[in-house]
């Protein structure tokens, strides 16, 4: 036995482990010390993995003999038993401690029992409690409790605290990174190894101001935290979203089992790794049923305008179309509707500002796309009415906010007004003839029926088309006609004879019943006859001539004096009373003789 | 013969009336007054007389009230009644200029371009009317041939009517073109301020292009009541519901 010593400190074969323990005993048992004999057995954990160790010792306040340890079956003792004496006085008492250590290793999984130890003290036999035991399955790093590593790893805490974890798409949520320390744990220095890629999300990190220390809890048990890093987060993906870890390195202090003379721990200094567990978030997709055409994936609470800087101008001047989006939530993550405008403008592409400031809620401020427009051409321009939806995350709702249909009028342009000043230059006011004015009203007006039938395809259309043509053969008909007869000559005399002769008697004809015009008439129509038909003068006309010009024609004696009879009768009528009934005969006569005299004249 | 000077009477009367309507709303229209003019030029359509002067007014005020379909629409059927007239062109002009749509025509060569020209300078029946007139023409000059003796003339009879024959039955070929691609081919314009054309005559099938208010379209098909097929100046076709368009 070593001599007692007050303060005393055996240093054991495995030092730096068996100090905290020995220090423990040195002041723990000087304190009970007492006449009470205690022979005790303690196990550095109750649970272990089965490739972790564990130390067993059994601590006596009496110097004893004949230590005997236990079995330790399915335990292979890989130290000891190492014997430690504390010895100490304090204020006159003394305390003493004696301890066999020894250091074991399961054999396998189970629970087992470290029998008793047996030691003789003063002449009587003490025995320790048997120590029940649970060996688990392996653990993936032998924890050693004494390792500062070990201590910080329980001790720091690195948290990152979700706001909402099942947000719909394009809501805004807030991850804050919290670093929980233990009280009595210093945490010297942090910096980021790896920084969190929000690949799914739109991110923007919140400053933090300063890092105050502030008192928490973390799984019920009292902490100081801090606040690392405030991250705000849109999700643009649906589904089950991961966020990566953030990985720190802390500098910890960590208090050793060394103390100084007053009994204070000396702080051991120690690099710790701590990262945030992945955290997963399910995100909503936005509701399909009412989804407006123009919803463009605006997700908060917005207000929409339109406005331009004109309403007036001329032609080839510029105006501005300020579209605009103010309120809360995605701003910079939605397209501002398309301005859709008039064909016959010119429109340059427009310039988008944002004014949004992010703060630990979410995105506020205004968005806004000015386009250029500069018309070219006087006339009236409509600017649509431009619509703009939004998921409203209050009511659940998709919103639609229309714009007013705007109308710029535009003048004639400063091309008009250069040829102006160009002419006053000149001196005389010379109008030219500008196309591009609007005209004005139409005073008058031709009004015909709405629906009148159309000309084309109506009969009368056919009618004048294919009549004309019809006019062809006819006329073509009529004039072969005309060429024979004028190729026969003789032929055509006859008839033009006939023609004379019946026209005369037929003015006899109709003058029969008057005596004097009657015989008048035949008497013409047979001179007229005999005229055309022997090339005789009027003053020829004698029956004498007659007879001697028709007899040479060897015309029949019955004909001769047939005609010869007429002629006669007309002449004796002259001075004859007759009756009608005489005219009527004397005109068949006549007829006859004429009719006679033609078939022998050829 | 009686019925006839009463029918001429009627229709002086009626012919006075439309006067003194149009003339009203004229000055309705110079006070400015654009929608009591619109309705008092309507209702001289509703009695059944038109006018090229009376759409082109009705169409100004259309235009002064912003109303882009409704001006576009009678501006053109101002031109189908009269298609040379230079105000009706400007007007439209201006009234296109307001439309959202630009449709680039599919650029044709020249020959097309000038047969195309010669097709629409004239309506149906005005290439009725001349084809007739070309036929007296030819029938008279022929005949002239026919019947003139000296060698000369019949020489220039013969060819001035060989001509007017030849001018004739081209003529006849551009009426039955022009007539046939009126039936086939009726113009449309879209009323609807944002229409989707689609690719079968249903509202589930793909949209192909979509047409703003104002837009001209040539309807070349119809299926049932409530679907036209659609032709753009570019060639592009498309299903429309009839709802959304109006023919001239």
């Amino acid at each position: 036995m070593p001599p007692k010593q007050k303060g005393l400190r055996f240093k054991p074969k495995r030092t730096g482990k068996m100090k905290i323990k020995a220090l423990i005993f040195t002041f723990f048992i000087s304190g009970l010390l007492s006449s009470q004999v205690s022979f005790d057995a303690k196990v550095s954990k109750r649970q272990l993995g089965v490739n972790e160790r564990l130390r067993v010792d059994f601590t006596m306040n009496k110097d004893g003999d004949d230590f005997e340890p236990p079995g330790f079956e399915n335990f292979s003792v890989v130290g000891g038993p190492s014997q430690s004496i504390n010895n100490s006085w304090v204020n006159g008492v003394r305390s003493f401690s004696k301890t066999y250590s020894y250091f074991l290793a399961p054999k396998k999984r189970g629970q087992f029992t470290i029998e008793q130890a047996t030691i003789k003290i003063d002449g009587e036999v003490y025995k320790t409690l048997p120590v029940k035991i649970s060996v688990s399955a392996a653990i993936d790093k032998p924890k050693d409790p004494n390792d500062p590593n070990y201590i910080a790893s329980k001790k720091i805490h690195l948290v990152a605290e979700v706001s909402n974890a099942n947000p719909y798409l394009n809501e805004a949520i807030t991850v804050v990174y919290k670093l929980y320390v233990a009280q009595g744990v210093g945490v010297r220095n942090s910096r980021e190894i790896d920084k969190p890629r929000y690949s799914d999300f739109w991110s923007q990190n919140i400053d933090v101001e300063g890092l105050g220390a502030q008192q928490g809890t973390y799984k019920g048990e009292d902490y100081l935290y801090v606040v690392l890093k405030k991250t705000v987060l849109y999700p643009q993906k649906t589904g089950e979203l991961n966020i990566e870890p953030l990985s720190l390195d802390v500098t910890v202090e960590v208090p050793s089992n060394r103390r100084d003379v007053f009994g204070r721990s000396f702080m051991s200094t120690v690099n710790r790794r701590v990262s945030a567990g992945n955290r997963t978030i399910n995100v909503k997709t936005l509701p399909e049923k009412g989804k407006p055409e123009s919803f463009s994936g605006a997700v908060g609470y917005f207000d929409f305008k339109l406005t331009t800087n004109k309403k007036e101008l001329k032609a080839s001047e510029a105006f501005e179309v300020k579209l605009e989006v103010s309120g809360k939530g995605n701003l910079k993550l939605f397209r501002l509707p398309r301005l859709v405008l008039p064909s016959a403008l010119e429109v340059y592409d427009p310039e988008h500002s944002e004014k949004v400031t992010t703060r630990i809620s979410g995105m506020r401020g205004r968005v806004t796309d000015s386009y250029t427009v500069v018309p070219n051409d006087p006339g009236n321009y409509p600017i649509p009415s431009v619509s703009f939806s939004y998921f409203d995350l209050k009511t659940k709702r998709y919103k639609t906010l229309d714009s007013r249909r705007l109308i710029i009028a535009v003048g004639s342009g400063s091309e008009g007004k250069l040829e102006n000043r160009k002419t006053s230059v000149g001196g005389e006011n010379v109008i030219t003839a500008n196309r591009k004015q609007f005209r004005p009203f139409k005073t008058t007006a031709d009004f015909t029926t709405i629906n009148s039938k159309p000309f084309f395809r109506s009969i009368l259309f056919w009618i004048t088309l294919l009549g004309p043509f019809l006019l062809i053969p006819v006329f073509m008909f009529i004039t072969k006609n005309k060429n024979t007869r004028a190729l026969d000559v003789a032929g055509n005399k006859v008839r033009r004879t006939n023609r004379l002769a019946r026209k005369y008697l037929s003015e006899a004809k109709k003058s029969i019943g008057k005596k004097e015009q009657f015989y008048n008439a035949l008497e013409r129509a047979l001179h007229n006859y005999l005229k055309s038909k022997l090339h005789i003068e009027t003053s020829e006309f004698n029956k004498e001539k007659i007879n001697e010009l028709l007899t040479k024609r060897s015309v029949g004696v019955a004909s001769l004096d047939g005609f010869v009879s007429v002629l006669t009768a007309c002449e004796i009528a002259r001075y004859t009373p007759l009756s009608s009934v005489d005219m009527q005969n004397d005109y068949e006569k006549a007829t006859h003789a004429i009719n006679m005299l033609d078939k022998q004249l050829k | 013969m009686k019925y006839f000077l009463i029918f001429w009477a009627v229709s002086f009367i009626g012919f006075s009336q439309e006067n003194e309507s149009f003339n009203n709303a004229n000055q309705l229209y110079n006070s400015g007054n654009y929608q009591k003019a619109a309705s008092k030029y309507m209702s001289i359509i509703a009695a059944n007389q038109h006018s090229s002067a009376l759409y082109y007014n009705l169409a100004n005020c259309h235009y002064k009230l912003n109303e882009i379909a409704l001006s576009i629409f009678y501006y053109e059927k101002a031109l189908l009644l009269n298609p040379d007239d230079k105000d009706i062109a400007i007007n439209l002009d201006f009234a296109q200029k307001m439309t959202i749509d630009s449709i680039q025509e599919v650029p044709e060569n020249g020959l097309s371009r000038l047969f195309a020209k010669t097709l629409n300078s004239l309506s149906v029946d005005g290439w009725a009317v001349r084809c007739v007139g070309l036929a007296s023409l030819f029938v008279l000059l022929f005949l002239c041939y026919f019947f003139s003796y000296s060698e000369s003339k019949k020489r220039i009879f013969f060819i001035s009517s060989n001509v007017i024959l030849l001018l004739l039955t081209s003529t006849l070929f551009l009426l039955f073109k022009k007539d046939s691609l009126e039936n086939s081919m009726r113009p449309a314009i879209i009323f609807a301020t944002e229409v989707e054309a689609r690719l079968e005559p249903n509202l589930r099938a793909e949209t192909s292009f979509s047409l703003h208010e104002g837009t001209k379209v040539l309807v070349v098909e119809n299926y049932g009541a409530d679907w036209s097929k659609i032709k753009l100046q570019n060639g592009e076709t498309g299903w429309i519901a009839n709802s959304e368009l109006k023919e001239l």
